[in-house]
């Protein structure tokens, strides 16, 4: 047998599937690599959506895969072999299932060394997104190839290839009307969330999956070997029973999350020394980038009085409903990280992080003026306030005059107006003239 | 006449005709069932002369290519007319769809893609042979169909199938591809394989 599959595995179509899975896989994912440069997760989900891709051909794959003996001439000879079907199937069988699992780990292999050296948060929640996206390529490589027995015609791969893709693009939310469960069942591009930090795929989506997943390639399998009309229209059977129980499995209505967020991800991690800079569980790798930068934001805070004695990564997400209080004695700051998973931006880390002093505003709903915060951030860092990229001129210039106007005054003066401004920050309450009134 | 009705049945071109036209007749009528728009979404439209050219992908080769050579008539102009023959029927078939309730265009994209796909899949199969030249004209649409990259010319030349029809670089290429494979086919003819691996 395992002769058998060695010799399949080197003149079957297994080796130029495992190949293309990779290319085509490597090529998407360095494309753009925006989306996943910041943790396993991001990278498993990343992959998991190229699969609109790779799930159409790997269903191409197995249907070609399957009219190989029709292509050969040896259909009628091979059939007259005392062996039983299931039996001589069984080793390419063996080797397409081989094929597609390692072109999609060699596409995840091919991704590592680029965020290897700053990523270290892996939870086990990747392998199980991971295991779901492999096992979706199983069940299109062994369906395709069923299909490709039953119509051994030339224009099946490619017209599989085509119907596979259309179902993945047509199997929206939108199209079955909200029902995001369902495509998540269906799917495996589908049920991914919104992008943003700190998400993950609960297990009861992703064991749902597997369960619809698992029961498309028993059907494949069934019909592959069915030699009779009765044994293929038995396949449907695992089909419809695994897509029941899927559907029992995962949550509905008002319990499906669409973006979970996974709390363990932005726990924060602190240093040990000196003053404590924190950043979530997930950008820990990033930790030593941040620790200067968020120090010397430090230092310059402690011009004021009650200065800050913290500075931890602002955790909130845009999916959260209510933004954490902020707390006076830890000044946030935003980490985002770049395409090459590194810290992002280093020059408007400062500025961000001191915006109003230190206060991280969006936390109040209601919008503090823009000068004022960074006229304060920019008294604190001593600079002389830069024109950001989408700021309009007439705001740059009165920050620019505010700035000026806190530089004339004694330097005690100037540091008791800044504190009103981050107290006032704190509480949310209006900075509108705070830096420019007349000595208090 | 007897020689092209010959012809016409070595490279099983009434099988493939009916093929290509039931696929375009199949996707009219996806479209024409699920959406009430008269302008065929253009994913649809790509797909479509995808599917289309690989419906005419079988007929490129013939039963025994390596006898057929030996045969002292003029090939290349009889290739070239095979290929634009095709190209002919891929237009035809879409562009009579503009004067129905579901118009597969524009234009200018069915003639650019169905072009430079036929021209790709002309050069695969003097390359790699008719039987597998259908995967990279399949490979490269779909991952144009996925892959979204920053707008620069060398990202309009890689995804040349779902860009605008009146994008010149996207033609470019397309007429590159279509000019080769018209070039290379007529000349060099389908890659020559054992007649018992010829088979389709």
């Amino acid at each position: 047998m395992s002769r058998i599959l060695r010799i399949e595995l080197r003149r079957s179509a297994a080796a130029g599937t495992a190949l293309v899975l990779l290319v085509a896989g490597a090529l998407l994912l360095y494309a753009s690599t925006d989306g996943w440069a910041s943790g396993w997760m991001a990278l498993a989900m990343v992959q998991r959506q190229y699969l609109v891709l790779l799930w159409p051909l790997a269903l191409a794959a197995g249907a070609w895969q399957a009219r190989r003996e029709q292509r050969s001439n040896v259909a009628e000879l091979f059939a007259s072999t005392a062996r039983p079907l299931a039996q001589r199937v069984a080793p390419v069988l063996a080797a397409m299932t081989i094929a597609v699992v390692a072109g999609y780990a060699a596409m995840t292999a091919a991704a590592v060394p680029w965020i290897i050296g700053t990523v270290s948060y892996l939870p086990t929640a990747v392998f199980a997104v991971l295991a779901v996206g492999a096992l979706s390529l199983v069940a299109a490589a062994w369906f395709g190839m069923a299909v490709g027995r039953l119509v051994p015609s030339a224009l099946t791969a490619p017209g599989l290839a085509v119907a596979g893709i259309g179902l993945l693009l047509v199997l929206t939310p939108t199209a079955v009307g909200g029902h995001e469960g369902v495509t998540a069942v269906f799917s495996p591009t589908q049920g991914l969330g919104l992008f943003g930090d700190f998400r993950t795929i609960s297990g009861r989506v992703s064991a749902a999956q597997g369960v619809w997943l698992a029961a498309l390639a028993v059907t494949g399998l069934v019909l592959l070997a069915a030699e009779t009309r009765r044994a293929r229209t038995a396949a449907l059977l695992p089909a419809v029973l695994g897509a029941a129980l899927a559907i029992l499995v995962i949550p509905r209505g008002g319990d499906f999350v669409e973006s979970p967020i996974d709390p363990v991800a932005r726990e924060l991690v602190c240093t040990e020394a000196g003053p404590r800079v924190c950043v979530s569980r997930m950008h820990a790798g990033l930790l030593a980038e941040v620790e200067p930068l968020a120090r010397q934001g430090l230092t310059m805070l402690a011009k004021l009085p009650n200065a800050p004695t913290t500075a931890a990564e602002d955790t909130n997400s845009f999916l959260d409903e209510h933004a954490q209080p902020q707390r006076p004695d830890t000044v946030t700051f935003n980490l985002r990280v770049d395409s090459d998973g590194h810290l992002a931006d280093d020059r408007t880390f400062l500025p961000e992080m001191l915006n109003a002093a230190g206060v991280n505003a969006y936390a109040c709903g209601n919008e503090l003026s823009r000068p004022v915060s960074r006229a304060a951030a920019y008294w604190l860092m001593e600079r002389e306030p830069t024109a950001g990229a989408h700021d309009p001129a007439e705001e740059t210039a009165q920050t620019r005059a505010l700035w000026q106007s806190l530089r004339k005054l004694p330097e005690r003066e100037a540091a008791a107006r800044v504190a009103s401004v981050r107290t006032a920050a704190l509480a949310c309450e209006s900075l509108d003239g705070l830096l420019s009134r007349s000595a208090a | 006449m007897r020689w092209l009705a010959l012809y016409l049945r070595s490279r099983r071109i009434p099988v493939a005709l009916a093929a290509t036209v039931g696929s375009v007749v199949l996707m009219w009528s996806l479209w024409t069932a699920t959406s009430n728009k008269r302008d065929v979404d253009v994913q649809m439209v790509i797909l479509t002369v995808l599917l289309a050219v690989a419906t005419l992908t079988a007929t490129l080769a013939g039963p025994d290519d390596a006898l057929e050579h030996t045969g002292s008539l003029p090939w290349p102009r009889r290739r070239a007319a095979h290929l634009l023959g095709a190209l002919a029927v891929v237009l035809l078939l879409l562009l009579a769809t503009l004067a129905t309730g579901a118009r597969f265009g524009p234009a200018g994209l069915v003639l650019r893609d169905a072009a430079g796909l036929l021209g790709l899949t002309a050069l695969g199969a003097v390359t790699v042979g008719a039987a597998r030249s259908w995967f990279l004209p399949l490979a490269w649409t779909l991952g144009s169909l996925v892959l979204s990259l920053p707008d620069t010319a060398w990202a309009q030349i890689l995804t040349w199938q779902v860009q605008d029809p009146r994008n010149t670089a996207a033609g470019l290429t397309a007429g590159l591809l279509a000019a080769a494979g018209l070039f290379t086919y007529a000349v060099a003819g389908p890659a020559r394989r054992a007649p018992a691996e010829a088979a389709l």
